[in-house]
């Protein structure tokens, strides 16, 4: 038996009749039907052609709608705002119209779903990007008026920009200064991040530390989580009770959170201190990015690192404490600067070989908070190419849902034109309308924020965990919350103020007169979303092409030669001199682990050296034997390393000419130095560079250049080339190494035997930073491959949004000439012949989008050459890849509303005219 | 206007007397109803199921009829409609102006009266 209930519920169900009313209908028409259908089987007639007639009685005229008393559809009133006028309260019209557009949203689950999800998107791409940002740039330091903090700098006092270089100040400079200064109402130096050694039950562990003066605490404004900052007494020199303070996230991360760390004793660099407090939540020092596990003060810096901070308190020509200090109310940066200036000079006067030519300047303190990272400029950059890319996925998305609301508009655009009949007033619809996508965008904007979270953490599960608890940690805040509202208001308004006002122009009578089955956006409105879904389009094929480009660059860079071999390589940071041994012993212990070490299976050489690949940068400058003084502005800083023999071939460094260092080079013997080609071609252009001298900036003795190697990268991949000088570890001691280890095969298999060879050897020695070159490789191009990673992302989303609003176009547009396609289907078009007109126009779109996208990927690509690694903006690969994945896309978009036009019936098209 | 368009004017304009007429003796599910109608008009009038119930709920929400689900001895359970006092007084009212209408209609269109 047919089951005619079924039948009639699926008729009755866009009625939204009462349920109870519902199934009375249901089961009186249910009746009926059966009645007949015996009646026909009773009459001789067959079962299916039986059927076929009581169907045909159910279609035969217009279904409940019109005839069903209104009563029947009363409990649900339709969203679309009624004649009603205002009730002459704001809050209770709000309150009618935020019920209104909760219905109509609840009405329509799958628009509703749609909408939410494209715009939460947008806003929580834009909410991670502003998150970062907001931690990064706007609030990096959570301290008391971070405005009035400036960072002092020393710098030559000639032609400072030209050398470049802002360099830190000597502590013995820096007491002159701050116990002169009439500026600021605080200053205290600092020096930058140290690796530190300390001891544990469980053996060494490395923690970061930084040596601060007494005042640092208070001249940045900070109060303690728990316990307390230094006092007067603990930072003198000589304290006998050596004291620190510790991070907030080493309190909770390395020491457990204990409640009782403060007293607790601990040892760093074989140094007993005791902890007696723990820095605010998210303070980092006076960094952005990078913080200390623990503070301690600088008066025990000669303790903690006897050579490194040998004389360092009195010696004026070691410079290596940066200075904050806090701006005096009132007092601008340029006067400061200007009450340091005399200052300076007197300096200059009284101690003119340490500090001939040196003088200060007062920077933004953003200077000092992004040392290290490029400086604050490139992060802005950064930022700001990233707000405007998602500014531009968050403009796609408005416009989708604006496409989205126009389409149903339309749908109800007959019973709009009865609301306008029966007398509302067109404000009164546009605020109806409005306050439906202020309703859509506050669920997106929850929705986004949830997405926004997510993203960042997802970004910071990227950084390396050795370090995660040192790093900044991005949070959603109170000013994260208020953009994201903000947006999201901003949205509402950006997707719903042109469906509204469009809608609700509807002509009355026109409306009124047409089908609402015909009833559409006019062609002008057309032609504007396809200028839309063009500029949609082309910015997805920029974000594309700039996504591979990126990817391409950092492709090659994988491939780039830095000038050493990094395939077989291990890198093992030590450094026995925190482990409390004496120089002699700390020798012996190089010596020992390289002898020992190049003889384990699979290792092919080892050596010494004191920078870690990618981690050096010209810091000192150089000056050349019997050679007129250059002028200060062109003052050459140099790299500088110190190696030990065997460094050059575990490393694959061509020696050009002369000799690398050998058992020879020691204490005692001529001081001898390798220098790079670049120093070379720089200093002795087209002259022979073997056998001339030169003397390093704080060393008395000059060194002869004995041998010339080819130039390599020392800071980042691809660099400039960058002068270099090596030293003879055997001639210049340090307390901490980095053992280099060339392996036969995968550097990763000798990780461990090189390890237990030490452990063996020196239990007490920690090893840390053990990376082969590869990782470090892959490290060094942390950022750009982020770069790729964010432009990837975006750009298909970009990709994928613009997508679905080909998708609306096209299958509005088809939905839109059913008639006409029916007609053309009528009078012997094929369907072949109508799925190729309709993929024709839609791809015709994507063309004129892809050609606009090009031009302006060019132009980008030019500007964004530096950061390719050598790929040209032109790149064939990037610029075909982009347009192949794009193209399929939107092929795919358009076909299936060319399908469904091509599958129009004819004659159930025109029987709709 | 086309004889189906024509058709289904005449039975709006007539359709609610049809129906309050066939409920006068007795009460009436809708199949019977459709029924009696298309039977007594020799089938020249035929009600579908959704043009009759539409017209049975209007009437019974002007509170003309009442509709009243019912269960018989061997028989399924339906909906039978009955007239109210007040859809006795519109019947009458009705049938009085149906008559006087087709007088009038008749005294034009009637050869012998041209």
């Amino acid at each position: 038996m047919p089951d005619w209930k079924r039948e009639i519920r699926n008729r009755l169900t866009s009625l939204q009749i009462e349920p109870a009313r519902e199934a009375g209908i249901i089961e009186e028409f249910a009746e009926h039907l059966e009645d007949r259908y015996q009646e026909l089987l009773s009459g001789g007639v067959d079962e299916t052609a039986a059927r076929k007639i009581v169907m045909r009685e159910l279609e035969s005229a217009e279904f409940l709608p019109d005839a069903l008393p209104a009563r029947e559809r009363a409990p649900r009133p339709e969203p679309v705002p009624q004649g009603e006028t205002s009730s002459g309260n704001p809050f209770a019209d709000f309150g009618r119209d935020l019920r209104y557009g909760l219905r109509a949203l609840c009405k329509t689950p799958l628009f509703t779903f749609v909408a939410v999800l494209t715009l939460a998107l947008g806003i929580g791409a834009n909410t991670t990007v502003f998150t970062i940002i907001n931690s990064l740039l706007l609030h990096p330091l959570p301290v008391t008026e971070p405005s009035r903090l400036v960072a002092v700098c020393g710098t030559q006092a000639k032609g400072s920009k030209q050398a470049g270089g802002l360099l830190p100040l000597s502590y013995a400079d820096f007491q002159d200064y701050a116990s002169r200064q009439t500026a600021f109402s605080g200053m205290s130096a600092f020096t930058p991040i140290l690796a530190m050694t300390l001891e544990r039950a469980t053996g060494p562990q490395r923690v970061f530390g930084e040596l601060v003066t007494g005042s640092y605490f208070e001249a940045l404004g900070i109060s303690p989580a728990a316990g307390r900052f230094f006092s007067r007494d603990e930072t003198a020199v000589g304290a006998s009770a050596p004291v620190a303070v510790i991070s907030y996230n080493a309190w909770k991360g390395k020491f457990g959170g204990a409640g009782d760390v403060v007293g607790h004793t601990l040892e760093i660099n074989n140094v007993a201190v005791t902890v007696i407090g723990v820095a605010p939540p998210g303070f980092l020092g006076v960094s952005a990015i990078f913080g200390p596990d623990l503070w301690l003060p600088s008066a025990l810096c000669e303790q903690l690192f006897p050579a490194e901070f040998h004389n360092a308190l009195t010696d004026r020509s070691k410079t290596v404490f940066h200075v904050v200090a806090r701006l005096k109310a009132g007092v601008a940066r340029s006067q400061a600067q200007t009450s340091l200036e005399p200052l300076a000079a007197a300096l200059r006067n009284t101690y003119p070989e340490a500090d001939e030519a040196r003088t200060v300047t007062v920077r933004p303190i953003t200077d000092e908070l992004y040392w290290g990272a490029g400086g604050g400029s490139s992060i802005v950059l950064s930022s700001v190419v990233l707000l405007v890319i998602v500014a531009l996925v968050l403009a796609i998305a408005c416009s989708n849902v604006a496409s989205l609301l126009l389409a149903r508009a339309a749908a109800r655009r007959h019973e709009i034109a009865v609301r306008l009949a029966v007398g509302a007033s067109r404000g009164r619809l546009v605020r109806q309308s409005l306050t439906e996508s202020i309703l859509l965008s506050l669920l997106s904007c929850a929705a986004g924020l949830g997405i926004g979270y997510a993203g960042c953490r997802l970004l910071w599960s990227f950084s390396p965990p050795e370090v995660a608890q040192n790093l900044l940690e991005p949070k959603l805040d109170q000013t994260v919350f208020t953009l994201a509202f903000l947006v999201s208001l901003v949205t509402a308004f950006a997707f719903g103020l042109m469906p509204a006002l469009r809608s609700s122009k509807a002509d009355v009578l026109d409306a009124l007169k047409e089908d609402t089955r015909g009833a559409g956006r006019g062609r002008r409105a057309v032609s504007f979303s396809n200028l839309v879904l063009v500029g949609q389009i082309a910015f997805s094929f920029v974000s594309l092409v700039t996504a591979a480009l990126f990817l391409r660059g950092v492709q090659r860079a994988y491939n780039m030669d830095p000038g050493f071999q990094t395939q077989h390589l291990a890198v093992f940071m030590m450094n026995p001199g925190q482990t409390g041994y004496g120089e002699a012993r700390t020798k012996d212990f190089y010596r020992t682990i390289q002898e020992r070490v190049s003889t384990l299976p699979g290792v092919a050489s080892a050596s010494w050296a004191y920078n870690m690949p990618f981690w050096a940068s010209a810091s000192r400058a150089i000056s050349i034997e019997r050679r007129e003084p250059r002028k200060k502005s062109e003052t050459i800083t140099t790299i500088v390393n110190t190696v030990d023999t065997n460094y050059f071939e575990t490393m694959a460094i061509p020696v050009v000419r002369g000799r690398v260092f050998t058992d020879a080079d020691r204490d005692g013997t001529l001081p001898a130095a390798v220098i790079n080609q670049e120093l070379a071609e720089k200093y002795w252009p087209g002259r022979e560079a073997l056998g001339h001298r030169f003397l390093l900036a704080g060393d008395k003795t000059p060194r002869q250049v004995i041998g010339i190697v080819r130039t390599t990268n020392y800071t980042t991949l691809g660099e400039k080339a960058q002068p270099c000088v090596y030293l003879p570890l055997r001639q210049n001691f340090s307390n901490g190494m980095t053992l280099y280890v060339r392996s036969k095969a995968d550097p990763g298999g000798i990780l461990a035997g090189v390890q237990a060879k030490i452990r063996r050897f020196d239990p007490n020695v920690e090893v840390s930073d053990v990376r082969t070159g590869p990782k470090m490789i892959g490290q060094v191009l942390w950022a750009p491959r982020i770069a790729v990673a964010l432009l990837g992302v975006f750009g298909s989303l970009a990709l994928a949004l613009a997508s679905v609003g080909l998708y609306g176009v096209m299958a509005y547009s088809v939905n839109r000439r059913r008639r006409e396609i029916g007609l053309r289907m009528a009078l012997g078009a094929s369907r072949g012949r109508v799925l190729g007109h309709v993929l024709r126009n839609g791809l015709t779109l994507v063309w004129i989008g892809v050609g606009v996208g090009l031009g302006a990927s060019l132009l980008l690509g030019r500007a964004l050459s530096r950061m390719l690694f050598g790929i040209s903006s032109t790149d064939l690969i990037s610029l075909a890849g982009a347009s192949l994945v794009l193209i399929l896309v939107a092929f795919v978009a358009c076909y299936f509303p060319a399908r469904a036009a091509a599958r129009v019936d004819p004659m159930v098209a025109l029987r709709d005219i | 206007m086309e004889p189906e368009n024509a058709d289904r004017e005449w039975k709006k304009g007539s359709a609610e007397l049809l129906i309050l007429s066939l409920l006068e003796q007795q009460s009436r599910h809708g199949y019977e109803i459709c029924k009696l109608i298309e039977v007594r008009s020799g089938g020249a009038l035929r009600f579908h199921v959704t043009t009759l119930y539409p017209l049975l709920y209007r009437l019974e929400e002007r509170g003309f009829v009442q509709g009243k689900w019912i269960e018989k001895p061997e028989q399924r359970r339906r909906r039978y409609y009955s007239l109210t006092p007040q859809g006795r007084k519109v019947l009458a009212h009705q049938r009085q102006s149906w008559r006087e209408f087709v007088a009038a209609i008749s005294r034009i269109v009637e050869p012998e009266n041209a």
